[in-house]
């Protein structure tokens, strides 16, 4: 039966998309610009946009669908991104085995660079002001994964074997360099009323009609706008300050057991995940004041901050941050004074690489729905999460597996792939779990921004019962790990 | 209220000798409670003039306006509709002389609204599909929402006929659902419809068992009750038994001196406030249930 299923056929046919346009012509003597039908019309080719697509397309049952890209920006850059093996890009996920898992199964793992992923094996977080640790004994927890907790990737690695891969698969329009406009509805003719379907106008005139308008478009996702759906939330007034960062070694762990660190400082967490060889990715979440200064400062005063960022008391930190320059020096001064058990933190921090110091707001937004008739948001232009849990693109690939698990059933049923009806699926599996996820991260990043009063004492109990109740802290890892709950 | 609640138990639904087909067949959604907005249970409405009464045609004219809402009283008929494509599958993969999936035509009788007609039309293993309905209004609903859709325009066509005066060639599947339950003599309607099976292909329709547990779901829950259902939508008295139609069937093979109809299948569902419907083996005994027969010859 499935293999019947797999003969492919035009949902929308070339016909049909003719008989769509000749009242348009008829009724409209300054011929303007012809609209083109498309079962999927996807705005933007970010990991989540490129993702559904490739899902859609990899799958024989829906790969008969007429799709659309439209993407602000020059794709041929990315697909053919490459940098030599001791550079790496400043943007930087954490691909749950999940993700991973899905990335396999729609061919793009396999495109990607995989000597610039890493995989790493623990976990170590602390409080800045307690010194409260949460252990985590992945192995014992997350026997499914092995032992592999996440993969460190660059976006762009992933971005660029998403489009290898949907280049090997053919069959999507691609507007790329192209920005949406505007989005309307269609209009009724004789023969068709499409007046419930969206239309994308892009910037040079051309118009896409679109059966399901997906909204892949991001944070400020002119998708979302269109159908009217709302996106409630807050600005942490946080800034995420990234860098790619070289370290004297390895890590404490070697080449095969890759650490990842995270550090709860008042300001908020700063993270260092490894990266293939002796480079890690710093993700700092602070100030907006801290932010722009970290990225005034020199190569070497940076790095001094970094290491400090690990090591010094959080007051030690706080006054560095008042100086317009010479942190290294302080930075090695107050070393003297500080007893550090160096196992614990991540390895010195010896350069900043050229160029990647760079810093995001930080928000939290969540849509009030992720569908309206014949509109679909994925990934961030459903939820934008605060990044302390790396999740926000993982959550994005889990939107896009359910998304295209709900299509497919669609298609097979002969529904209308458009109707809120059928999209109903996507809403319950996607809503609810990313809800409790967005919210586990903001509690997070609340209760650790507190430097000193009644707080303190209490998380640092806090971590400790954390460390103690087992099936609490199995419940965090799986969340961090995308396995268990199927969060992700 | 008593004397609807009394109306289901008629002397000539409980006269009905059980060899016979009832006089009148009768589905219709058994489903008790639900969700936001319960609805109605009628989806379909009958086709023919002759075998479906005036009173069922209009009854199910005023209910066009909101065949199409999702929310609305058709709703758990949209919830149904993919069980119809799964209940088709199964029976066509159960023989090995079955019409090739890869290209099926169909007749769909009492098409309503073409929630079953539109979405058989989509799938790329469809070539055509007739939907024929007794109500000009619902017909006209049908073809009005049709054009919401380009890709149906070539698949999809609708006809206001009574199944005794419609002119079509056989086809691989003819498809009755929630339909019979509204027909005056249903054995009449059935040796109508079974005319447009061609050897190879099936009947493949849905109904509800009549039962004392569909009585109190469809009629004195949903109706009288919930009042979820417009009233006078069930006639408790129409249902037919799984049983009456294999009887039926069995019937027309001895008539005919050789085994045209294969074996019937059956498959039972319920409706899961929440969920939607589930198969629940055995449920086809006491309330919604899909019924398939393959012609051999
Ligand atoms: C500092 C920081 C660190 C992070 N770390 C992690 C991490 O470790 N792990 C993790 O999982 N996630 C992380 N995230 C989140 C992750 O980067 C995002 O969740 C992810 O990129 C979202 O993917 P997306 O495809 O939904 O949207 P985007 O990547 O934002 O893609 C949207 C695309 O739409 C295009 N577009 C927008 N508007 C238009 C228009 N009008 N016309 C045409 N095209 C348009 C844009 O050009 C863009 O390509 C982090 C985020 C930040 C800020």
């Amino acid at each position: 039966m499935e293999a019947l299923l797999r003969r492919r056929a035009v949902y929308v046919c070339q016909s049909c998309v003719r008989s769509a346009r000749q009242p348009l012509w008829r009724n409209y003597s300054s011929a303007p610009p012809r609209p083109d039908i498309y079962d999927v019309v996807c705005v933007g080719g970010g990991p989540a946009g490129l993702s559904l697509l490739t899902a859609l397309r990899a799958n024989p049952i829906t790969s008969h669908l007429r799709v659309a890209l439209v993407e602000a920006q020059d794709l041929s850059k990315i697909r053919s991104w490459s940098l030599p093996p001791t550079k790496f890009s400043n943007r930087c996920s954490s691909l749950t085995p999940s993700s991973v898992k899905f990335l396999e199964q729609i061919g793009a793992w396999e495109h990607m660079a995989r000597d610039r992923v890493q995989p790493y094996q623990e976990m170590q977080v602390w409080d800045g002001v307690s010194g409260a640790r949460i252990e985590f004994d992945w192995a014992g927890a997350a026997p499914n994964t092995g032992t592999t907790i996440a993969y460190m990737t660059e976006n762009l690695n992933l971005t660029s074997g998403l489009l290898k891969r949907l280049e090997e698969l053919g069959g999507v329009s691609t507007f790329d360099n192209a920005r949406v406009e505007n989005i309307t509805h269609g209009e009724e003719t004789e023969e068709l009323d499409l007046r419930e379907w969206p239309v994308v106008q892009l910037s040079g005139g051309k118009q896409l009609s679109a059966r399901l308008l997906v909204g892949a478009d991001g944070a400020n996702s002119p998708v979302r706008s269109f159908a009217n759906i709302e996106a409630k939330g807050w600005d942490y007034n946080r800034h995420g300050v990234v860098a790619t960062v070289e370290l004297e070694g390895e890590g404490w762990g070697g080449e095969f057991t890759k650490i990842a660190y995270q550090r709860f400082l008042p300001t908020g967490p700063v993270a260092m995940l490894p990266m293939p060889g002796k480079y890690s990715t710093l993700v700092w979440s602070t100030t907006p004041s801290n932010a722009a200064l970290l990225k005034s400062l020199s190569p070497k005063d940076f790095t001094a901050m970094v290491n400090a960022a690990f090591t010094l008391s959080t007051v030690d930190l706080q006054y560095m941050h008042t100086q317009k320059s010479g942190q290294e020096e302080e930075y090695s001064w107050r070393m003297e004074h500080t007893p550090v058990d160096h196992r614990a933190v991540p390895q010195v921090v010896t350069g900043v690489q050229e160029g990647t110091v760079a810093s995001f707001p930080l928000k939290l937004r969540h849509a009030d729905t992720y569908v309206a008739e014949r509109v679909a948001l994925v990934g961030d232009a459903a939820h934008t999460i605060h990044p302390l849990a790396g999740q926000g693109l993982n959550q994005g690939q889990g939107d896009v597996q359910s998304l295209a698990k709900t299509i497919e059933y669609a298609v097979t049923h002969g529904q209308d792939i458009g109707v809120g009806m059928s999209l109903e699926s996507y809403v319950s599996e996607r809503y609810a779990a990313n809800h409790v996820l967005l919210g586990v991260c903001d509690k997070l990043h609340k209760l650790y921004s507190f430097g000193s009063g009644p707080l303190v004492p209490l998380r640092s109990l806090g971590l400790s019962a954390v460390n103690a109740l087992g099936p609490l802290k199995t419940f965090v890892m799986n969340q961090a790990a995308g396995n268990g709950m199927k969060v992700f | 209220m008593r004397s609807s609640l009394l109306r289901p138990a008629t002397p000539r639904a409980l006269l009905r000798r059980p060899s016979q087909p009832p006089r009148r067949l009768l589905p219709l959604l058994a489903h008790p409670s639900q969700q936001p907005n319960p609805p109605p249970c009628r989806p379909h409405s009958t086709t023919t003039t002759s075998s479906v009464n005036e009173t069922e045609i209009s009854h199910f004219s005023s209910l066009a306006s909101s065949w199409w809402d999702p929310h609305g009283p058709s709703r758990p008929l949209h919830l149904m509709n993919p069980h119809r494509h799964d209940f088709i599958r199964s029976c066509l993969s159960s023989s090995p002389t079955s019409p090739p999936y890869s290209s099926l035509t169909y007749l769909d009788i009492g098409c309503g609204g073409g929630i079953f007609a539109e979405s058989a039309a989509r799938l790329p293993a469809t070539l055509s599909i007739t939907g024929i309905d007794a109500s000009p209004v619902i017909i006209s609903v049908a073809k009005s929402h049709a054009r919401r859709d380009p890709s149906l325009a070539q698949k999809l066509s609708y006809l206001n006929s009574p199944i005794e005066s419609l002119v079509l060639p056989p086809v691989d599947i003819v498809t009755c659902f929630e339909v019979i339950e509204h027909v005056d003599y249903p054995s009449q309607f059935l040796g109508e419809l079974i005319k447009f099976v061609r050897p190879g292909g099936w009947v493949v329709m849905s109904t509800i068992a009549r039962t004392w547990t569909s009585w109190v779901t469809t009629n004195l829950v949903a109706e009288d009750i919930l009042k979820m259902v417009p009233k006078g939508t069930h006639d408790w008295g129409k249902y037919l038994h799984e049983y009456e139609l294999r009887e039926w069937f069995s019937k027309e093979n001895s008539r005919e001196g050789k085994k045209v109809w294969g074996d019937a299948r059956v498959m039972g569902v319920v409706f899961v406030p929440g969920c939607g419907w589930k198969e629940v083996k055995g449920s086809e005994k006491i309330g919604n249930y899909f019924f398939g027969v393959q012609r051999l010859v």
